[in-house]
């Protein structure tokens, strides 16, 4: 039954019992997440669903736990589901598990999980991404079909580019946010992991719409996402974001080339544009993000759900106390620095100025749009980077959300679409931006470039190794 | 942007977060290399743009509805009695 998990969501769901499905899906996780660490809860009362899905662990669920990644929601199981899981579980769907992230989906590694890191299934010993590295390695591990993931800064796109799957952040308000743990509500957008465009397409289609207990959701109509999926791109105009490619050299440079000439060889436009306020996005990023950060983590004060330290005698010590044992140091760190941004004397320095930066930002990108239909840059600076290497340096760190943060802070849908692999075999991707909600536009110049190069079906290593058994 | 250990402590303070010195040299230090990267802001071109195109969030009408039932919110809660959360004295303490 291997091979069933090898096809697409849209492919298997039509050629085995609801029941199967879910049972071949744990048999994997069983066989595979020892190595890979994609999982935090595995959910083995899943049952039967057409759709096995794992879920981030930053999005709530009945019946099972929702830890971030934290110790301080080590326990915590939430009282209602999340907008998209009651979506989800309304068309059938199975939650096969909860997948491993960056505490808070605070990272790009997640090296920051609180229970563990988890490895890349092209080479373990290499980061998967992140922060929704648990998704994007379950997916191309092929332990599901299709992963739920969220983005503040690229936390969806990232993870998929270094594991060789498909990553989708929708645009701004396109899905609920109710029932994702807040990072930073002007930017956090729950999206999609999968193998095909096509299956991205059609698992939008379930989680997309208005919900009355988000209010920053959007009553745009929800479209026929997999509509256009054939058309190819005769004729559409790609903008390659100048200031993005300039910087890159070696096989980065080389892979994303290539990409350009798949996308000319259909009859596209491709031709430079300059965003010249790019280079500020991690800058800008930094400060909105962490100061959102700031006070949304405030809820975490150890009296209504959470650690609470034993030790708290007082008020004072059951806030610095519980916090101070159960958040993890980049958690911290954002915190820190978010409230420093916030803080009497620099508020106009930093956060005010990073807003009036991200304005110049969302004209530039709007001026772009007028010329181009999409906008597009490798996913990422570079193929995965080895488990420990930028550890100890959190800049360095931040740097790798260089080209997803833009589409974050301005507020547009971007996909994160397998491009081929380095010399090394590792997995390199193409990111394509679109105009506010144009997903289906996206998908489809997506899925004639899926269509041309077909690298979603090349198998991790991990998998390989398997595959060369049973031929 | 340069952050000293006091400053460290006045950020934690207002953050809820406790670090011993050693802790608060690390962030200090951690927070100056993060803050000169983020003082590049300071050199962008942000020309005349008008006012910032700022979306106001259409709010829902605010109209009783289900709350969420009691069981499970105690069940998360670590210090809960008779239907409430159970926290140390705050007035007339030590």
């Amino acid at each position: 039954m291997s091979d069933l998990l090898e096809l697409p969501w849209s492919e298997a769901r039509g050629q085995v019992s609801p029941r199967e499905y879910v049972a071949a899906c744990l048999r994997a996780v069983e066989a595979h997440d020892g190595a890979l660490h994609a999982f935090l809860h595995v959910n083995q009362e899943a049952g039967e669903g057409t759709l096995p899905i794992a879920l981030k662990d930053n999005i709530v669920t009945t019946g099972m736990p929702t830890t971030c990644a934290s110790q301080i929601l080590r326990d915590f199981v939430s009282p209602f589901d999340a907008t998209v899981v009651t979506r989800l579980r309304a068309r059938g769907a199975a939650i096969v598990g909860k997948a491993n992230l960056d505490e808070f989906a605070m990272g790009s590694s997640t090296e920051n999980s609180a229970f563990g890191v988890t490895r890349n299934p092209w080479d373990l010993d290499r980061v998967a991404g992140g922060s929704s590295g648990g998704s994007a390695a379950a997916v191309a591990a092929r332990m599901v079909p299709v992963a739920l993931g969220s983005e503040t800064g690229g936390s969806v796109r990232q993870p998929a580019a270094f594991c060789g799957v498909v990553g989708l952040k929708p645009t701004y308000g396109r899905v609920s946010r109710r029932g994702l743990v807040a990072f930073a509500s002007g930017l956090d957008q729950i999206g999609i992991v999968t193998k095909t465009t096509r299956d991205c397409a059609e698992v939008l289609r379930i989680i997309a719409g208005h919900d009355p207990l988000d209010s920053t959701s959007s009553p745009e109509r929800v479209d026929d996402y997999a509509a256009d999926l054939a058309r190819g791109v005769q004729g559409l105009r790609f903008g390659v974001v100048t200031e993005a490619v300039e910087r890159l050299e070696g096989e980065v440079r080389a892979n994303f080339d290539a990409a350009v000439q798949v996308l000319r060889g259909g009859g596209a436009i491709v031709e430079r544009v300059s965003i010249p306020s790019i280079v500020y996005a991690i800058a800008i990023y930094y400060v909105v993000a962490n100061a959102e950060a700031s006070a949304n983590l405030s809820r975490f004060d150890g009296i209504r759900y959470g650690h609470r330290s034993e030790r708290a005698r007082t008020l004072d010590e059951v806030y610095f106390d519980s916090r101070g044992e159960g958040l993890g140091p980049e958690v911290k760190r954002r915190i820190m620095l978010g409230t420093f941004a916030l803080s009497s004397g620099y508020y106009d320095a930093y956060y005010g100025r990073a807003q009036a930066v991200r304005a110049k930002l969302r004209h530039d990108f709007a001026r772009a749009f007028e010329r181009f239909d999409y906008l597009i840059t490798p996913t990422t600076p570079e193929a995965p980077f080895r488990i420990g290497e930028k550890a100890d340096d959190p800049l360095a760190m931040y740097l790798s959300d260089i080209f997803t943060a833009p589409a974050n802070l301005v507020g547009i849908p971007a996909i994160a679409v397998p491009s081929g692999f380095d010399s090394a075999g590792l997995p390199l991707s193409l990111q394509i931006m679109g105009r506010h909600f144009a997903e289906r536009a996206i998908f489809r110049a997506a899925a004639f470039f899926e269509g041309e190069t077909q690298f979603w079906k090349a198998l991790p290593r991990i998998l390989a190794a398997r595959g060369a058994n049973r031929a | 942007m340069n952050i000293d250990r006091d400053e460290a402590r006045r950020v934690a303070e207002l953050a809820h977060l406790e670090f011993d010195d050693a802790g608060l040299d690390r962030m200090a230090s951690e927070m100056t290399k993060i803050l000169t990267y983020i003082d590049q802001l300071r050199e962008a071109d942000v020309e005349a743009l008008g006012d910032h195109d700022v979306t106001v969030t259409p709010l829902r009408d605010d109209e009783p509805r289900p709350s969420l039932d009691r069981d499970p919110v105690a069940h998360n809660a670590p210090a809960w009695r008779d239907g409430l959360f159970v926290v140390p004295k705050v007035i007339g303490g030590e």
